[in-house]
């Protein structure tokens, strides 16, 4: 059987114009992979009846942008209308949202298909996508690995090579850990680069939405489609939206790249280190310089992204209370007792851990203390780094501390999935697009690294990436298990 | 026996006007079928965003200007968050840290004596949803979740009930007349809390303080007041201390109760709503919001003043909105105001009424209106006639003149025809004619009424009065 769904983008185009392949033929594949990679459990809902007349739609008109026609997976905290979203939580598990986001407005303008919602760590909070109500994705590398997270079942889905593109959000590195774990190419860009208009907030000042793919090029094309300015978000961005692929295949020489020191300490393992200095040698030999730069408060980040996160979250979940959607306990006498049962038996144990931590924070006495002083820091930080890019045109650093672990090894610490996110935090801290580049396998386990732009220079940064992907020319398709049955 | 001093402060929401909601395209109207204008965002739907809307700031800038606040230039909204049925996300959009007004009053009078009410500051907020309590069932209205508001809060500088009935009759005369609010206390529209203390007078600190939540009117207000004085003046005469409290008047018992005793310090969790960037006024949009203000109450009682209108019509025309905007049409011409609105509000306002109707559904044009007060002012047609042609007037599309004519009333003035008539009252009462002669003082009264009879009260009195003394003397 010839798999189609293997070929690039640009070929499945090419043969949807020729008339060789139509979209339905494509979801043939498709499903019978989402049938045979079930262990992988990546998916929470698949939309196969909507997804195949979604196709047949299609198929009634002429063939149109390169994604056209293309499938793909999304995150289950984006809404779908009619499509159940349920943030991988009991209290959303029959959840039938009444309206897309602009997200999936614009990839159904597009002609892309939703085959499923993705798995992921209830309401986004974790890193291994372990505190799933439905159960952990599995890595396709290693189905004893965790995918990492949240956006776990979108990276495994694209590791898999179940779709080639995948939506995930980013909140403090959702996106590009797992892309690291899984060895694929995820995006988390600037802050208000994508809308957030119909993504189930976490912390909104941090979240970000942003592309899972197999390749750089089909990020940007991606990105291409879902960025842009939305009146219904009044954090996105009025800034002009380029074509991203723009400065793929271009030389990369004479660049500045900077690498934060901090993110290369000894918080980074040995495994990882080996992989980033194979890149920063490879850039090196090219031409580019490649120096160490001191941004402040990057030791910081985890706890300022706790307070910010958590403080954010505890309000942001407040409506999840059982009166107008989602789960609602049995039995209560009282209007309080409905919220206390209907919260303790809808959300998981991470999520009301969470809550409690933000609530706290926020309560009188401590906001000054904590929450006004994490924005002011934070401020500071991204000043910290903006004046890095009056150097530097990127700076790079790895995207995780180690590879990814075995499933069950990090739940007994809520502390240390926090710490494996050290390296992807600040990012979204101080508001910068970054992206995860697979960079290299460590007991045949993918290790990325991490590209990290000024605000709204994503090009610039598929620029980078797109060269090294072909300089490192890695085998990718380990993570596919489906021909070896 | 000691004397007790109270202070009063007032916090005071208005629903703000506007075509949509504060932060959805829902529209913003009183009145509509349960939940019929509500969007997911009003809902509070998973992955809803707020949007801000620029007809609430503007509103905020005038309210504020009309407050004599100063703006704040550079503001953001917070999220106060407390768990409630009637409000959807859990927490509300609100500004606590930068209020867009501080530092304002308004100004009373009390006895002649006029004195600043001050004004801590104004915020704008979003509206909660309305709940209704059916048997074991609660029912939500989501159609007022998301409709802006104003929150005005008084600085506790009031001392008496009757200081604190001007300060909001003030207040909505004012929000009313800036097209802020309706201030519509029954529909909700307008809400107040007061919160009561006393102290020993003299005393530089404060009592215990008593909150009493939505009084639904401002004579209740008042009543609301002075009970609570009463309450914890014997409470103090007593030597009993009291808890700080939350009460509520009740219209039947004309008095306050007990709601709940205040837990220590409601902790709302204030933060930046981070949904919401700053939103920063600019010079431009702060004049542009003031220039667009119609004309004031108090410009309104100065204008009526000027232009010889009694205290007493003025303040009923500012108490009637349609008229004293109708008159205001006429501002930059002659008309004479001192007829215009004894007419607007006697004669047409009572046909009005009778007919169930408005101005607007009546044929009374501009043009119409101004000829038949001319006519009155300059003596062309009585009060008598005006009256008798008024229903003519606003219900025919027929011109003053017109009218006049169909319903054969003569131009007064016309000097032929009241001479007509006089002759014929000296012909037909020699005798009292013979008497004035003789100088009888009542008999030129007996004339006089004999001619406004015959003119059928369709001729101009002084003028009627000038002609018949010139004729009787003529013989």
């Amino acid at each position: 059987m010839s798999k189609y769904i293997d070929l690039s983008i640009l070929e499945i185009h090419a043969l949807y114009k020729e008339k060789k392949l139509t979209p339905t033929m494509l979801l043939d594949e498709v499903f019978e992979r989402i049938e045979k990679e079930k262990d992988l459990n990546c998916f929470i809902t698949i939309c196969k009846e909507e997804a195949y007349s979604d196709a047949k739609r299609l198929e009634q008109e002429e063939v149109r942008g390169l994604l056209w026609g293309i499938p793909i997976a999304i995150k289950d905290n984006i809404v779908t209308k009619n499509i159940r979203t349920t943030c991988a939580s009991k209290m959303l598990e029959h959840f039938l949202p009444i309206y897309d986001a602009t997200v999936i407005e614009k990839i159904k303008k597009e002609g892309l298909l939703i085959v499923g919602k993705m798995n992921m760590d209830e309401f986004a909070m974790g890193s291994t996508s372990e505190t799933s109500y439905f159960g952990p994705p599995k890595n396709p590398w290693n189905l004893s690995f965790i995918t990492g997270g949240s956006s776990g079942g979108s990276a495994a889905c694209v590791a898999a090579r179940i779709t080639p593109l995948a939506l995930g959000s980013d909140t403090g590195g959702s996106i590009r850990q797992p892309a690291s774990y899984t060895g694929i190419v995820g995006m988390k860009p600037t802050y208000g680069r994508v809308s957030r208009y119909g993504l189930i907030a976490f912390a909104s000042s941090l979240d970000q939405i942003g592309p899972m793919t197999r390749t750089v090029y089909e990020n940007a094309l991606l990105l291409n489609v879902i960025a842009g300015h939305d009146e219904k978000d009044l954090t996105s961005s009025t800034e002009p939206v380029e074509d991203f692929t723009a400065f793929i295949g271009k030389d990369v020489q004479h660049l500045k790249i900077g690498i934060p020191s901090y993110l290369v300490s000894d918080v980074v393992s040995d495994e990882v280190r080996c992989v980033f200095e194979n890149v920063v040698s490879l850039l090196k030999e090219n031409g580019n310089t490649v120096e160490l730069v001191d941004i402040s408060y990057l030791e910081q980040a985890v706890s300022l992204y706790q307070v910010i996160a958590m403080g954010e979250a505890s309000s942001n979940l407040a409506r999840f209370d059982g009166i107008r959607y989602g789960y609602r306990t049995d039995n209560a006498n009282s209007v309080d007792e409905l919220y206390e049962k209907t919260r303790s038996e809808g959300f998981g144990e991470e999520v009301k851990r969470r809550i409690m931590v933000g609530s706290s924070l926020l309560s009188s006495s401590k906001a000054k203390i904590y929450y006004d002083k994490a924005l002011s820091i934070r401020d500071d930080m991204r000043s910290s780094f903006l004046q890095a890019f009056e150097k530097y045109d990127l700076l790079i650093a790895p995207t995780t501390t180690t590879k990814a672990y075995s499933l069950g090894q990090g739940l007994d610490d809520p502390l240390k999935s926090f710490m494996d996110d050290v390296l992807v935090i600040p990012a979204n801290m101080a508001g910068l697009p970054a992206l995860n580049l697979p960079a290299g396998f460590h007991e045949q386990l993918p290790i990325g690294i991490q590209i990290i732009g000024a605000p709204f220079k994503e090009a610039t940064m598929y620029q980078l990436a797109s060269f090294l992907e072909e300089k490192l020319a890695l085998d990718l398709e380990g993570g596919v298990h489906h021909d070896e049955i | 026996m000691t004397k007790y001093e109270a202070t009063i402060g007032i916090e005071v929401h208005v629903e703000v006007k506007s075509k949509s909601k504060f932060f959805s395209q829902a529209e913003n109207r009183y009145g509509k079928s349960a939940n019929s204008s509500c969007t997911v965002v009003d809902l509070g739907y998973p992955g809803t965003l707020p949007t801000v809307n620029s007809e609430v700031i503007q509103q905020g800038i005038r309210a504020a200007h009309l407050l004599h606040c100063s703006i704040t230039k550079k503001m953001h909204f917070d999220r106060k968050n407390y768990f409630y049925p009637d409000n959807p996300k859990n927490y509300q959009i609100t500004q606590n840290r930068t209020p867009i007004g501080t530092n304002g009053y308004v100004e009373i009078e009390l006895n002649s004596v006029k004195k600043p009410i001050y004004i801590e500051e104004i915020h704008l907020e979003e509206d909660t949803c309305k709940s209704a309590h059916k048997g074991r069932f609660s029912l939500l209205d989501f159609n007022r979740a998301g409709v802006p508001l104003i929150e005005i809060v008084s600085k506790p500088c009031m001392h008496t009930q009757e200081e604190a009935v001007l300060y909001l009759e003030k207040l909505r005369e004012t929000l009313f007349y800036g097209d802020i609010s309706d201030c519509k206390i029954e529909e909700g529209s307008m809400r107040c809390d007061a919160n009561v203390s006393i102290a020993k007078e003299g005393s530089n600190h404060l009592g215990t303080k008593c909150e009493i939540k939505n009084i639904g009117s401002i004579r209740n207000v008042g009543i609301a007041i002075q009970k609570e004085i009463e309450r914890q003046t014997a409470l103090l005469e007593k030597g009993e201390t009291f808890q700080e409290q939350t009460r509520r008047f009740d219209d039947k018992l004309g008095d306050t109760v007990l709601m709940r005793v205040k837990e220590t310090g409601n902790d709302y969790r204030y933060f930046p709503e981070p949904d919401i960037p700053f939103v920063i006024l600019t010079e431009e949009q702060i004049k542009k919001a003031i220039e667009t203000l119609p004309m004031g109450s108090d410009e309104r009682r100065k204008l009526y003043l000027e232009r010889g209108i009694h205290p007493k019509n003025v303040e009923k025309l500012l108490s009637n909105r349609t008229l004293s905007d109708y008159l205001n049409t006429y501002q930059d011409s002659d008309l004479d105001f001192v007829i215009a609105s004894n007419l607007l509000l006697g004669d047409i306002s009572s046909y009005l009424n009778r007919n169930f109707m408005e101005l607007n559904d009546t044929k009374l044009t501009k043009e119409k209106f101004s000829d038949l007060i001319s006519k009155i002012s300059k003596g062309e047609l009585s009060n008598q006639n005006a009256k008798d042609i008024l229903e003519d007037v606003l219900e025919k599309e027929l011109s003053v003149d017109e009218i006049m004519k169909e319903r054969n009333i003569q131009n007064i003035t016309d000097s032929s025809f009241v001479e007509k008539l006089i002759s014929k009252v000296i012909m037909e009462n020699e005798e009292s004619v013979s008497d004035y002669h003789q100088g009888k003082d009542r008999a030129i009264k007996y004339l006089m009424g004999q001619v406004m009879k015959e003119a059928k009260g369709s001729i101009n009195p002084k003028v009627a009065n000038e002609k018949l003394i010139e004729m009787l003397n003529r013989k």
